[in-house]
């Protein structure tokens, strides 16, 4: 595999955006000439239907589960927007099996098939949630991605996620040497948003690499299953989306983060204001 | 949870997965593994003449690979399941789980729900490798089929523990005991010499599901061991109401089994079984003669054949058989049992009356009691203890080596052992006694 190929894993709390910034931040460095693979590492195998205009690709678990383990690369690649490669991992139905299992048997199977093609010069990673278990840990493990983006907004539980979520980093980060590069906050619109997502990143040790307003043309894209790129090229959406791509190819602070207590995490939340309103109440 | 220290050499059980051979000892009844590949081959390769009726390559095994992991292995279970009433005729089916399949979580209970809503004789247990050792996890088996199987059968019965003289017996775990068959059959034999009436369920002298079936109209349960199988009699205490005795361990020779025998029948007369004390006595004191006449013997032979003959013994056994054999070897054989070893992972709740059963063995002999499931770092030890004089170690056929390195006499009598042929011998009981002297003293004369 091409060791000049940035490998980039995207985490954050479930429903914070995780899968909707990372299509368009990638939909953002294919303008840029960049060449790039999209994976989804989300059973719900919904992190490349913006890319791709549809939903309707096959996952590699599914051709796991129906073929075997023999798979054609054709069959679960799929070229979308741009010419960003897609594929999803899949998963199984919910409530049963061992997702985490299928996100290491996913990207086992893609290393082995050869997905990793020398002219890539991204690979993301897009994954559910927290890092619940090892298989979760998957996409940070060695020779995997070496740069983590923690997707946040100013909203306690995001928070609470993205430290726990640091833990995991730190814990990976001297063997396998991944790095956090940053904190992508996808704006809620609470207040004192962006100096507090400041805040926590200095507390974590990395940088608010970039603040995403918020945007109803994300929504309307989102519908269209389309980028806010492809869906309104002019929008000042789309205009954010490729600064938050050249923010990230252009890169260099890389650390391995310092996760907080929950009493200190708590302590910055009031500072900005967050708990005002409980107290308000009180 | 095991308690090991880091690491483990030579362990003398099977993980959890190990019960299958609880099943397999049950006349008519298959274990279904939701396990992987290998895992079946490995717990029977570790006990010996382990295939029973449908056990070692018979037993139906879902295989589990890694498609299971990620999609679950449900599926694939219901089919071996559907398949194994195809091909096996059984009466009792047992599901039990390896280590992938507690890990992803596989709902089996559910599954096998499905089974016993159509009226099959079959039962769920949790009994993934990590879970706990083998000696643990045949209570968790036994308690299963309890609780799903014989549960069934409560409605047919009007009241509980209605055979005063019928009494359930939880000793020796099959396979784990390499003298489990004839130490079944001789528990049976004495307790019917009493008066009794007994169920000892794995072996060819259980009568099978219908010795489950009768378990609640039994008046009272025995249970022979130090610690493992207690979770049973406390179950059945707890469901039936039936009380139990405990013998704490292995009764070997004249002594222990005349003390074990006269425990339960104090017990049972106070249950209202009503057992004769004269056709008791006659039984005992018949025995105990029988016994003892060949005990002369051996006096006889000791006095005439006094040199090169050994003075201590070491154990390396698990604590059932650890205490039984140092009150027999002291008592009853004339050696003196020096350091023991004990192998099961013994809970630490039981230890202190493991130590109090040695301890009150005498008031003369100090023995020292070592507690290790690591049997290797057992082994060291005993490589590192001199005594004056020859020397026995009694233990697994791992011991054979070490035997020959420190020049002592040698009898398997411990698992694991491909050094020794058990068919149906016992240790228990009188007669059990008669065969160890013989054991030793075979293995003392073959030296010469």
């Amino acid at each position: 595999m091409n060791e000049n190929i940035r490998q980039i894993a995207i985490y954050g709390k479930g429903g914070i955006g995780k899968s909707t910034t990372t299509q368009n931040l990638t939909a953002g460095l294919s303008e840029l000439g960049k060449k790039i693979m999209v994976v989804g590492c989300d059973p719900k195998a919904d992190s490349t239907r913006l890319l791709l205009g549809t939903l309707a690709q096959k996952t590699v678990l599914d051709t796991l589960r129906e073929e075997g383990d023999d798979i054609e690369l054709d069959s679960i690649l799929k070229t979308g927007f741009n010419g960003i490669r897609c594929v999803e991992s899949g998963g199984p139905e919910p409530g049963v099996g061992c997702a985490g299992r299928g996100i290491i048997t996913s990207i086992g199977l893609l290393e082995q098939e050869g997905a990793y093609t020398d002219d890539l010069d991204y690979v993301f990673y897009d994954v559910l949630g927290d890092v619940v278990c090892g298989g979760f840990a998957m996409p940070m493990r060695e020779g995997k991605a070496q740069e983590i983006y923690i997707v946040a907004s100013g909203e306690m539980m995001a928070l609470y996620a993205a430290n726990n979520i640091s833990k995991g980093i730190a814990k990976y980060a001297k063997k396998s040497g991944v790095r956090l590069g940053g904190i992508i906050c996808n704006s809620r619109n609470v207040d004192r948003e962006e100096e507090l997502l400041t805040a926590f990143a200095k507390e974590l040790g990395t940088q608010l690499i970039y603040f995403v307003p918020r945007n109803n043309v994300v929504q309307r894209a989102e519908i269209n299953r389309k980028t806010v790129i492809e869906y309104d090229d002019n929008s000042p959406q789309a205009d954010e989306y490729r600064n938050l791509a050249k923010a990230i190819d252009e890169n260099t602070m890389f650390t391995i983060p310092t996760p907080m207590t929950q009493e200190r995490l708590e302590e910055i939340l009031l500072e900005y204001g967050l708990m005002d309103i409980k107290e308000e109440a009180v | 949870m095991a308690n090991y220290d880091g690491y483990l050499e030579q362990q003398r059980f099977t993980c959890a997965l190990g019960a299958i051979q609880t099943v397999v000892s049950i006349p008519r009844a298959v274990p279904i593994l939701h396990s992987g590949p290998g895992c079946g081959e490995m717990i029977s390769g570790f006990f010996d003449k382990s295939r029973g009726y449908a056990g070692g390559s018979t037993s139906p095994c879902t295989n589990f690979n890694e498609r299971d992991v990620v999609f679950g292995g449900i599926d694939k279970l219901r089919n071996i399941i559907d398949n194994t009433y195809k091909v096996l005729d059984t009466d009792l089916q047992v599901v039990v789980t390896g280590c992938t399949g507690g890990i992803v979580g596989d709902d089996i209970d559910s599954l096998v729900q499905e089974f016993q809503d159509k009226d099959k004789p079959i039962v769920s247990v949790d009994t993934p490798g990590f879970k706990s050792n083998n000696y643990v996890s045949h209570s968790n088996v036994v308690n299963a089929i309890i609780n799903q199987y014989v549960s069934k059968y409560e409605d047919e019965i009007d009241e509980y523990r209605t055979d005063k003289k019928l009494v359930n017996l939880f000793a020796s775990i099959p396979y784990q005991d390499p003298f489990w068959k004839g130490n079944l059959r001789e528990y049976k034999r004495l307790l019917e010499g009493i008066g009794l009436k007994v169920n000892v369920f794995f072996g060819s002298e259980s009568r099978g599901v219908q010795e489950l079936q009768d378990i609640p109209k039994a008046n009272f349960n025995i249970l022979v061991s130090p610690w493992y199988g207690k979770a049973i009699v406390d179950n059945l205490q707890r469901k039936y109401g039936q009380p139990y005795t405990w013998f704490h361990y292995v009764p070997i020779g004249a002594n222990e089994t005349e003390r074990f025998l006269k425990q339960v029948f104090e017990f049972a007369n106070n249950e209202g079984a009503e057992l004769s004390e004269t056709k008791a006595k006659k039984f005992i004191k018949h025995e105990s003669k029988a016994y003892f006449e060949e005990l002369d013997n051996l006096a006889t032979f000791l006095m005439e054949f006094r040199f090169g003959l050994p003075n201590h013994v070491h154990i390396v056994h698990d604590a059932g058989y650890v205490v039984g054999m140092v009150r027999f070897i002291l008592h009853e054989v004339g050696l003196v049992p020096k350091e023991v070893f004990i192998t099961d992972n013994t809970p630490d709740k039981y230890k202190d009356f493991i130590l109090k059963d040695i301890k009150e063995t005498s008031d003369k002999k100090d023995i020292p009691v070592y507690f290790e499931p690591n049997a290797g770092h057992a082994q060291d030890i005993l490589r590192g203890i001199k005594h004056d004089g020859e020397g026995v170690i009694l233990g697994s056929g791992w011991e054979q080596e070490l035997a020959r390195e420190k020049g002592y006499h040698f009898v398997s009598v411990a698992l694991p052992s491909t050094v020794r042929m058990v068919l149906t011998s016992n240790y228990v009981g009188f007669t059990g006694g008669l065969r160890l002297i013989e054991d030793i003293y075979n293995t003392v004369l073959g030296a010469f």
